[in-house]
């Protein structure tokens, strides 16, 4: 009686769906996240539906899985522009044409009513790394630092990049679906603190459709804003995105209210300086370009592995979503070796740290 | 009369966090340029929504901590609540100090926080928690300069005698710089909008990430809770509280915080959120010093004219 209670209130409020992204599939997300009926969540844990959207490299095949084993139970896949990526029973497909939120609102119904079970793990649930420690307390190293106690390695203190303080680093891949990351790009960061260390690409981003246009910038410019806190706003240059003509007088109050907001002075000046422009620049070229005006494009000088180390988090965030995904694509120079062989990827970290292990929980996410 | 004060203090967090609910949406809606859809039932939609997901778990968390940050963050909401007279000689908790038994609550907050996103082990919340102690101690300093402000006209660290103190005129009016300042740290309390360090979108949900179903409930409640709380002490503190004419002084009281809610709410909404090291500069050069020049100006006030 409660139970069924519960489903049914469950059931009034929209779906929550976490959206791995690939190839052309960005734009398609950011119009459905306007729709009532679905809610994009930006942490697999919080969602019940994943949306596969657009095809995938074969290499992130391994990722999806950690990511699909990171959703709560009851859970369900939902195939969006693609053919079934990963292995699933049953799996419900949309094609470009179909109303792909109907599809995933009778997936969720059937969901919590039971009509349909939720997914199994796709990857056994067990540790990621067997016991390698050694020592008094299996940690493997000196005393009670370093070494790799369980496969997992214990931080180190390294420099610190602004103050010369002894602090741990800490290395993780991070990608390809992180939400605040251009769909596909996979990086392994080192981080002390939030303040990147050290970055290398190990994935370019995926190549995406519109990249030139009012509608384009306005996607970029709604990304910005979602890093600054600024959701409303984000959702409002989407919903002006998705419409055709006409929308210069939304633009204008738009651009209005996140002057307002204090988003200019919020972004550090200088920050991410790529060509003469720093994002505050290339923000204001895209706000040209969203009224209908031309913005001239600047040729990046500098690799993005170079731009990151110094900036904390949120400011990288800021950097890396601040160019358009060609020119970031361009900015993101691959060694072949990498593609291949995962195993020999770390010899160049910093650190020697092989971070398969427990941190790695939100890297499918990530 | 004690037994209804802590009653009251549990009705107004309830119905304080499911009113914020409905604002956050409505807010949320209005700045989105949306069809504001909200009604009365729809946080428990959500509720419902959450408590029908598992309660996953991350390899190797601390446990303990994980499961009892929420608690422990919306019990802070509570014992905060409780030094606030609700009306003339209602108050849960009537002692002395009750501004300072505040204070800690806020310092704890910083605590329960970054427990919260210790425990998961994992990246991200382990992030929003190192960010959100960097960026919550300063501005703990804040409130307190500005709560001392507040406490000077009334002789008196309790909070019933700092509403008394209001009686000819409010301490938003004394000491204008005060509530703006008290309503960052509000932000900050909550986790909200350009004080959100810690579960922010940029971090995927910061420390949060991990959380889900019936501990993410939880925890939104308890961010929720804590927001009518400061509400209410704001509303005290620098809105003459449970003072005001004809209506009784619960309802004045309530109302007043209705509006501090929505003013929260909005700035939320409405404020962007700089990088932290930005903000970390902002707090020690910019927003610390008003806290000063507030004490500084209530106290030469008070010397002059007291």
């Amino acid at each position: 009686m409660a139970v069924a209670a519960l489903r049914r209130l469950a059931l009034r409020g929209p779906v929550p769906v976490h959206a791995a992204i690939g190839t052309d599939a960005l734009a398609a997300v950011d119009d459905l996240s306007l729709d009532p009926r679905i809610s994009v969540q930006q942490s697999p844990r919080h969602a019940a539906i994943l949306l596969v959207a657009g095809p995938l490299r074969d290499e992130d095949r391994s990722d999806l899985c950690r990511l699909h084993d990171q959703l709560p139970h009851p859970r369900a896949t939902v195939f969006w522009r693609t053919d079934p990526a990963i292995q699933i029973a049953d799996p419900p497909v949309v094609s470009v044409e179909d109303d792909a939120a109907a599809t995933i609102a009778s997936v969720y119904r059937s969901l919590i009513e039971e009509g349909r079970p939720s997914e199994p793990d796709l990857q056994p649930d067990t540790p990621p790394n067997p016991w390698r420690g050694k020592g008094d307390h299996g940690q493997g190293g000196e005393g009670m630092m370093g070494g790799t106690p369980y496969g997992r390695p214990m931080a180190m203190t390294g420099d610190d990049l602004r103050d010369g303080l002894q602090l741990d680093p800490y290395t993780a891949e991070f990608g390809p679906f992180l939400p605040v990351f251009p769909p596909g790009l996979k990086l392994r960061i080192t981080l002390q603190g939030d303040v990147i260390q050290f970055a290398k690409v190990l994935r370019p981003p995926l190549p995406q459709e519109e990249q030139s246009g009012p509608s384009a910038a306005l996607r970029r410019i709604a990304r910005q804003l979602r890093l600054l806190g600024l959701t409303g706003q984000a959702a409002r240059a989407l919903r002006l995105a998705s419409v055709g003509d006409g929308k210069a007088a939304g633009v204008r109050r738009l651009r209005r209210l996140v002057k307002w907001s204090g988003s200019g002075q919020a972004i550090p000046p200088g920050l991410g300086r790529v060509g003469g422009a720093d994002v505050r620049d290339r923000l204001a070229a895209w706000w040209e370009v969203a009224s209908g005006e031309t913005a001239e494009a600047r040729a990046p000088d500098r690799t993005l592995v170079d731009l990151l180390p110094g900036l904390e988090w949120s400011e990288a965030m800021l950097v890396l979503n601040s160019f358009d995904i060609a020119t970031l694509t361009g900015m993101c120079p691959i060694e072949k070796r990498e593609d291949k062989a995962h195993s020999e990827e770390e010899k160049d970290a910093p650190e020697p740290h092989d971070h398969d292990g427990h941190q790695d929980q939100m890297r499918g996410a990530a | 009369m004690q037994a209804v004060a802590i009653l009251s203090v549990l009705l107004l967090l309830l119905f304080g966090a499911w009113l914020a609910a409905i604002l956050d949406r409505a807010g949320n809606a209005l700045v989105a340029g949306d069809r504001v859809r909200t009604a009365a039932v729809r946080p428990l939609h959500d509720l419902a929504a959450h408590l029908s997901r598992q309660t996953t778990t991350t390899e190797a968390p601390d446990r303990l901590n994980w499961r009892l940050a929420p608690v422990a963050y919306l019990a802070l909401a509570a014992l905060g609540l409780s030094v606030v007279p609700l009306a003339p000689g209602v108050v849960a908790a009537d002692f002395d100090a009750g501004i300072v038994l505040w204070g800690a609550c806020e310092a704890l907050t910083v605590v329960v926080v970054f427990l919260h996103g210790w425990s998961a082990n994992s990246e991200f919340p382990l992030i929003g928690g190192y960010r959100y102690v960097a960026i919550g101690l300063p501005v703990m300093l804040i409130s307190m300069f500005v709560l001392i402000a507040a406490a000077l006209p009334a002789e008196s660290l309790s909070v019933a005698a700092i509403v008394e103190s209001q009686r000819e005129i409010w301490n938003v009016v004394r000491q204008p710089i005060g509530l703006p300042l008290f309503l960052l740290l509000g932000l900050s309390l909550t986790l909200r909008g350009p004080f959100d360090y810690a579960d922010s979108d940029d971090l995927i949900g910061g420390t949060r990430a991990e959380a889900s179903g019936a501990q993410l409930a939880a925890w939104q409640f308890a961010r929720l809770a804590m927001l009518a709380s400061v509400s209410v002490m704001a509303s005290a503190v620098f809105l003459g509280g449970y003072l005001g004419p004809v209506l009784p002084g619960a309802l004045w009281l309530i109302l007043k915080s209705g509006v501090v809610l929505a003013v929260l709410i909005a700035a939320g909404h409405l404020l962007a959120r700089m990088p932290p090291s930005r903000m970390m500069t902002f707090i020690w050069t910019v927003l610390l010093p008003l806290s000063f020049l507030d004490l500084v100006l209530v106290g030469a006030e008070l010397l002059i004219w007291g």
